[in-house]
This record gives C-alpha cells, structure tokens and sequence, in this order.
C-alpha cells in the first residue's frame, strides 16, 4: 500500500471519520479549515500520536506540525524521510 | 416554591427513543442504535462519531427533544440553563482512556477520549449547539432520586434569568447500557 493511502486508512480510524473512505481525501487538499478535511486541535494531538506510535517519529517542535500537517502528501514526505519504523 | 411546567420529554435507551411519550423508534438494524438515531436525524455533525458514550446519548436526546420547538430552535438565549444528572459520571470514556496508559510498553494516550473525561462536556456541548448561555451543570448523585433532582431544578430556577431548563437524567456505562430521560422545562412566570 502506498504511504498516502496508509496514511489516509490510519487518519480515519484514529480520527473517526466514520463516513469517509480514503478516496475522499484529496492528497494534497488541507487537513485544516473549512476548505479542507475541517480537524481541530485534538485531531493534531491525535495525528502527533499516529505518527509516534505507527513510525517512531517524535515531533517536539509545534511549529513544524503546521508544516507537516498541511495535508495527506505533506505527511507522507515526512514520514518518509524520518520514520524509524 | 417555584412552579413550572414540562414542554417536552424525550427518553432513549437501547431499546427504544421516546418522544413526549410516543415511541418513535425502536433498535432492531444491524448497526448500532446510536448511528441509526444520528442519520435519521439527517444531520451533516461528523463531530458525533468522535464523542464518547455518554455525549452521543446525551447528544441525540437533546437533539430529538429540542426538534419539538421548531422555527424557535437555535435562537440564542440567555434565559436557558443545561442541568443533567447521573451516577457515574463519564466512567466509559474513563476506562477507555484507562487502557491508552495501562500498559508501559504501549503507552499512548489518546487525546480524543481525554476530552470527555469529564461528564460535564457533554452539558457543553449541548450548550454551544444550541447557542445557550445560561447555566450549564452536571451534577453527580449517590443514586437516581426524585428529590434531589427535583431541589437541583428548584435551584437551578432561582439562578437571576433562568426561565427554562433543558435537564435530566443522562446515564451511559456502554453502547449497550444507556438511559437518557430528559425534559424541556420552563417557569409559569
């Protein structure tokens, strides 16, 4: 399975987007706002934990979420280049 | 003693919802109650799928109690206070959230069942809705008692604005073990 898409299953399990299905989510559409996917700051926490728990990657610095979090593509590059797992 | 008089009622536990006495649905499908209750009520609140036990029930039970008002529903007011009861508190979302930390080896807790640690979210949320500014509370209680929900009420009426009371008991231990009895009180002033 491709990262993105193995990103997208986890993000709605872990999130609960019960009527979502992977397809939904455009790779690149932002994961915040009224534009986007719509989560909140719990949600951000929730993702912090995914990527702790599924890929080894802590993230320590807040500032760099909003940069890793802007959308599907951009987590799955950093997943990639820094996963210990 | 202050006087006041019931607008509406709502119960709802696995079996069935009632609605000022009348059954209108009654569980039975494949899926879970809850769910089947959220889209018959054909609302775009993905937010729902996120809460825990005890804010679905107390979610759903407002929603179909406070649907009787009609064209009044959603006026912002500071007259309306949110009182419900139970005995034991958020204690699913607590033993859920238990399990996150329970064991060293994975230990992660999980900030989504966090937030409803505390049975007070749900009157919060019932409260934000629905553009209520009066008093929100949840009280925790020994066991059910007539009497002393009916001094909270009394209480609750003597609060300077508060001319009616969306309140009751809200008790959810699981999906399958829930009772929400709620009512649409308001002053005969």
């Amino acid at each position: 399975m491709e990262l993105t898409e193995e990103l997208k299953t986890k993000m709605i399990e872990v999130l609960n987007l019960e009527e979502m299905t992977p397809a939904d989510i455009d790779d690149n559409a932002p994961l915040f706002g009224d534009e986007g996917l719509g989560l909140d700051s719990i949600d951000v926490l929730e993702l912090i934990v995914l990527l702790e728990r599924n890929y080894g990657i802590k993230i320590t610095d807040p500032k760099a979420g909003k940069e890793i979090f802007a959308s599907v593509r951009t987590m799955a590059d950093y997943v990639a280049a820094n996963r210990t797992k | 003693m202050m006087r006041y008089h019931v607008l509406h009622t709502v119960k709802l536990c696995p079996s069935f919802l009632e609605v000022d006495g009348r059954r209108v649905a009654e569980a039975g499908g494949e899926t879970s109650f809850l769910t089947d209750l959220y889209r018959r009520l054909g609302l775009d609140y993905p937010k729902f799928f996120k809460m825990d036990i005890l804010s679905k029930v107390g979610f759903l039970a407002s929603e179909f109690l406070l649907e009787q008002e009609g064209s009044e529903r959603f006026v912002p007011r500071d007259d309306r206070a949110v009182l419900l009861y139970n005995r034991y508190s958020s204690m699913h979302a607590d033993q859920v959230f238990q399990e996150t930390i329970a064991h060293p080896e994975d230990f992660f807790p999980k900030p989504s069942v966090f937030v409803y640690t505390l049975p007070n979210i749900v009157t919060g949320e019932i409260a934000i809705r629905n553009k209520y500014h009066g008093e929100s509370n949840f009280i925790l209680l020994p066991e059910y008692s007539e009497q002393a929900i009916n001094q909270a009420i009394e209480c609750a009426f003597l609060a300077l604005g508060t001319t009616s009371l969306l309140t009751g008991w809200l008790e959810a231990l699981s999906e399958n073990d829930y009772n929400a009895s709620l009512s649409l009180l308001n002053t005969n002033q």
